[in-house]
């Protein structure tokens, strides 16, 4: 079974939901909380998670390469671009659905985000 | 779902990256020569410790039918076109399930566009191609052998060869009892044998077990050196010395790789999978194109003669090797290899009425 990647979709397209998602940041997603997902090892800290609307998913780097995290899911897709070890990427999550998330550079990386 | 396989010593899957990076962070900066003390380089060794089992898919288990049919096909020609190839004509166990050529040959000598990787190890390779486009071994196992260029089996016509070789019924009925003999029965057994094909205990081994003479002070001082200065365990990290990741190593070439598949992400570009080292001595020439004759010149590649460009993966800078830390780390890579048995070739079952 082939990953579900936003790769197919145009990169502007990728770039226009992480705006969309940041525009519905300012409006609320704050205040529903941060949750932090590690990525060491080569791997997520969770494989799988649930949480709130309005969650925003903080994904730090501790490994000594880079990622690059690609989140789809109900009709939207994000692309972090290229993540230095060290440095965290900030994903809100305002829309209910079921996400995959993984890496891009390392595609055994992955995990399920549920937002309710 | 694990299976036990005793070609695998005993050992701990544990991937202490923290403790590595510290370690390997303080042996950066080091001046050169790059030294480690005893207990710096068993924090190191920890990464690399060999796994206890085989991993298999759970509509795949290992058995011992699946496991020998799965070889019988991998050996067998009569899966090609031409009645003239077969998987193992590419994956020659004899050097080190590769080809020996810079880049693959198949169905009349068409000329490849990449180099042929290993099977070596396979089982924990996921996902398979120098471009990742296959998810599985069982996918994998399928596509060269209906390519045109490879193989030239139309699945079809090799689900009847099959089918027609009595041997192969006999041998699939005991292998998937009440399934009939189709393409993913064929890829199942194929995949089984694959994952069967894990290289044995190698010098490197040896030493992280404690034998200190099982390599040389040079490939020792060069462990060192892969796992700091030179930063190969960057992605030629844990046992099988791979990351299963996708960089573009600056290798020249209008080759894509990875980006064909996974097109929008431009770090992809020129990406390809990085390869296991284990066995790495018997497996030139090396690279995704075949480009480098020996491992001398993938040392000198990674030290400073990469293509610069935006793709270009952020791991890779210059190293300012010396003459000897570049002798150090193609020694440590020689002691990664292993001297196993030699594979015993099959008795193909004698072909039958097609009709049948």
């Amino acid at each position: 079974m082939k990953p579900a990647l936003p790769p197919r979709l145009p990169l502007g397209l990728a770039c226009a939901a992480a705006l969309s998602m940041t525009t519905a940041l300012a409006t609320g997603a704050w205040a529903a909380g941060m949750v932090n997902v590690d990525q060491k090892g080569l791997a997520f800290s969770a494989p799988a998670l649930t949480v709130k609307k309005g969650v925003v998913l903080n994904f730090s780097n501790s490994d000594t390469t880079s990622h690059n995290i690609l989140i789809t899911g109900a009709g939207v897709s994000l692309n972090s671009g290229l993540q230095q070890p060290g440095v965290s990427f900030k994903a809100p999550m305002v829309k209910p659905g079921t996400y995959q998330v993984m890496c891009g550079i390392h595609p055994k990386m992955k995990m399920t985000v549920t937002v309710n | 779902m694990f299976a036990p396989y005793s070609r695998i010593h005993r050992g701990v899957i544990s991937m202490q990256f923290k403790r590595l990076a510290i370690v390997a962070a303080a042996l950066a900066a080091i001046s050169a020569p790059v030294v480690a003390s005893g207990d710096q380089v068993q924090v190191l060794l920890q990464a690399y410790q060999r796994p206890t089992a085989i991993p298999a898919p759970a509509d795949n288990p290992i058995t011992e039918a699946k496991a020998e049919l799965g070889k019988a096909l991998f050996f067998d020609p009569r899966l090609s076109g031409s009645g003239a190839i077969s998987c193992a004509s590419c994956h020659n166990p004899g050097l080190g399930w590769e080809d020996g050529l810079a880049l693959g040959v198949g169905h009349q000598g068409t000329k490849l566009g990449r180099h042929t990787p290993t099977i070596l190890n396979t089982a924990w390779a996921e996902p398979l191609f120098w471009d990742g486009r296959a998810t599985t071994l069982e996918e994998q196992a399928k596509g060269p052998i209906a390519s045109s260029a490879e193989m030239n089996m139309p699945h079809e016509d090799v689900v009847k060869v099959v089918q027609g070789i009595p041997g192969y019924r006999t041998a699939f009925a005991k292998a998937f009892p009440g399934e009939p003999i189709d393409l993913d029965t064929i890829a199942k057994a194929i995949a089984t044998y694959e994952r069967t094909v894990v290289s044995g205990q190698a010098p490197f081994d040896r030493w992280a077990g404690g034998d200190q003479a099982a390599i040389s002070e040079s490939a020792k001082r060069g462990f060192v050196l892969f796992n700091t200065k030179a930063q190969c365990s960057t992605c030629h990290m844990g046992w099988r010395f791979t990351d299963d990741g996708f960089h573009d190593i600056g290798l020249a070439g209008d080759d894509m790789g990875r980006a064909k598949v996974m097109p929008g992400l431009p770090i992809l570009e020129r990406a390809f999978k990085t390869p296991t080292l284990r066995n790495i001595a018997e497996r030139g020439p090396y690279m995704h194109d075949g480009s480098l004759a020996s491992l001398e010149a993938v040392v000198d590649h990674y030290d400073n003669g990469f293509v610069r460009r935006p793709s270009l993966s952020a791991s890779i800078k210059p190293l300012n090797l010396s003459k000897d830390e570049r002798a150090d780390l193609v020694a440590f890579m020689r002691t990664l290899s292993s001297q196993d048995p030699p594979v015993v070739l099959p008795n193909l079952p004698a072909s039958g009425d097609t009709s049948q």
